[in-house]
């Protein structure tokens, strides 16, 4: 990896990383990518890659709309960092762009 | 004082419904070692005292009134800080949530309150759980209760350090990748994960989904067994929880008696550096089970030399995608410096997380990435399943996998351990099968244990063996370090 991926990652992530840091995270995870090298070793054209070891279904219920308590809406807007009435206040979305 | 912290819970239990003992003393005597102790050890991020003892008067009134008390009315119990308890703090060891107050009780602590367990406080851990040692908790290192200048392992460092210690009878403490059992094995107690899927998530914070399970930290198997027969089974809000009904994991726990029993050993434990101690303790252990009646075979899973690179590319990619929950917006951690949303997001996420979880998340966000996806994480799903394969191949010749807890002891603050130290651990998430690590023997003052890992689901066989195992090991279970 070099510092160009290192920043386009960083963004991708929407992860600041300081400018100070940035030879130290590519040291180490370029160290990383040895495992990926590893992984290539083994035959394993066939198999079936493994996401979950559960057998996952679907799970259903009746679709029937339950209020969420007012007392539990405002105890989740209270760990809110910026908010507005019973909304979370961010930044102009249109703005990211 | 450690005599009641340090006696089976069952036991205490019957003390407490006799009037024998108060739930208020013995809560009280949890409160007054962690004074005398965890300056030292700091194993505790945040006591909730006043509750506690409030808590357990209301369980003694209960008791004393003569009406029905719930099976672990009054009896104390450690959290590791990744469990939402309602309305209290937190943090997952990280700046990112500091102050940050559960709006609702995971299902474990739910049921918890259900049989009437008292929490007396939240233990540290690695920041989001990533890491082997609690180092990398934002606020403070945890210190091993048997050589305070060593690791206590980790992530679950601090819950194990508050059992080792006599600070809690036994502690929650959560297991992505050996996060209970390995710093169970460095201080000597026990330490379970279930079978991927027994026990209920929900409420928990998620490190690598397809890993994760809550674990149990005891000093004593039965301990360990009754706590899950507690905490475990069906929940509609952890979608993989399989909807198992109650299953009592103490019931003929005592029954097994290890002869014919078949114990695998695999013979990759050769490939690696394994300490000294380590080794003369774990012939010890294999002799002791052979004396029982137990049959050792030999097993071959070659698959185990790519569990540290599996367990890297799979854990990184699913933290990169479980992280990105903490954006700065609705919780936790907003960054004042933002410029815009996306610069909002980096540097509410760059000011508040440290520097291991941002390793992750780059190297996890690479591993994902649209030109990097099919090499890196499909691979490794693939060699995932070349383990699982081998795994289940190996059961065919054996009952339950036998290996040391961890290869190495513990080390000094700041030193680093072997990648291979807990592979035998780790390898149990990647296949989503129960393990579990019971002390054996202690080496220049300090403890060591061994690991079983059972087949899928074989959990109440494997409380059987471990508990069988327990009693021919001749393990001071008493002996606290302070």
């Amino acid at each position: 990896m070099l510092k160009e991926e290192l920043e386009s990652t960083a963004l991708l992530a929407r992860l600041y990383i300081d400018e100070k840091e940035k030879e130290k995270y590519l040291a180490d995870i370029n160290k990383m990518f040895d495992y990926i090298e590893v992984l290539q070793e083994p035959k394993v054209g066939d198999l079936k890659p493994t996401t979950h070891v559960t057998n996952l279904r679907n799970v259903w219920r009746s679709d029937v709309v339950k209020c969420c308590p007012k007392e539990l809406v405002n105890k989740i807007l209270d760990g809110v960092p910026q908010r507005e009435g019973s909304f979370y206040k961010i930044k102009k979305v249109i703005d990211a762009q | 004082m450690d005599e009641i912290l340090t006696i089976r819970v069952q036991d205490l239990r019957a003390k407490m419904a006799n009037g024998e003992v108060k739930s208020v003393d013995v809560v009280k005597s949890c409160f007054e070692k962690i004074k005398k102790v965890d300056g030292k050890i700091r194993a505790f991020l945040k006591l909730n005292e006043e509750r506690a003892v409030i808590e357990a008067q209301k369980a003694d009134e209960k008791i004393k009134s003569g009406s029905e008390i719930s099976i672990l009315e009054g009896v104390p119990i450690a959290i590791k800080d990744n469990i939402m308890i309602d309305g209290d703090s937190m943090t997952s060891a990280s700046k990112y949530l500091k102050n940050y107050i559960s709006p609702y009780d995971a299902t474990v602590i739910e049921k918890l309150k259900k049989a009437g367990a008292i929490f007396i406080g939240r233990t540290n851990m690695d920041e989001f759980a990533m890491g082997g040692s609690t180092e990398t908790s934002a606020y403070q290192k945890t210190a091993n209760p048997w050589d305070i200048e060593k690791i206590p392992g980790g992530s679950s460092g601090g819950s194990a350090a508050s059992v080792s210690a006599a600070m809690s009878p036994w502690a929650l403490g959560s297991d992505t990748g050996g996060s209970v059992r390995q710093p169970a094995g460095f201080c000597g107690i026990v330490g379970y994960k279930p079978s991927y899927g027994l026990i209920s998530r929900y409420g928990v914070c998620a490190l690598a989904s397809s890993f994760d399970q809550i674990g149990v930290f005891a000093r004593y198997v039965k301990d360990a067994a009754l706590l899950t027969s507690i905490i475990a089974g069906k929940d509609y809000r952890d979608p993989v929880c399989e909807p198992l009904e109650f299953i009592d994991y103490t019931e003929n726990i005592d029954t097994e008696t290890l002869k014919n029993l078949k114990l695998g050993i695999p013979k990759q434990l050769l490939d690696y550096k394994i300490d000294d101690v380590v080794t003369k303790y774990f012939k010890d252990a294999v002799n002791k089970l052979e004396h029982s009646g137990a049959n050792i075979v030999e097993i071959d899973i070659p698959a185990y030399k790519y569990v540290p690179a599996l367990y890297k590319v799979i854990m990184c990619a699913e933290v990169s995608a479980n992280i990105a929950t903490f954006d700065g917006i609705r919780y936790g951690y907003r960054s004042p410096n933002g410029k815009n949303l996306n610069d909002e997001y980096a540097k509410s996420r760059g000011e508040s997380l440290g520097y291991e979880v941002k390793k992750r998340i780059l190297f996890g966000t690479y591993v994902l990435g649209a030109k990097n996806y099919h090499r890196c994480y499909h691979q490794a799903q693939k060699v995932r399943t070349l383990l699982i394969n081998q795994t289940n191949d190996a059961y065919k010749k054996c009952d339950f996998i036998f290996t040391p807890a961890t290869l190495q002891m513990p080390v000094k603050f700041g030193e680093s351990l072997p990648e291979e130290c807990d592979i035998f651990l780790t390898a149990a998430n990647l296949s989503g099968l129960p393990g579990i690590t019971v002390p054996c023997a202690f080496a220049d003052g300090m403890p060591l244990g061994v690991h079983f890992m059972g087949d899928r689901f074989s959990d109440k066989k494997l409380f059987q063996v471990a508990e069988a195992f327990e009693k021919i090991s001749n393990f001071d279970r008493k002996k606290t370090p302070f």
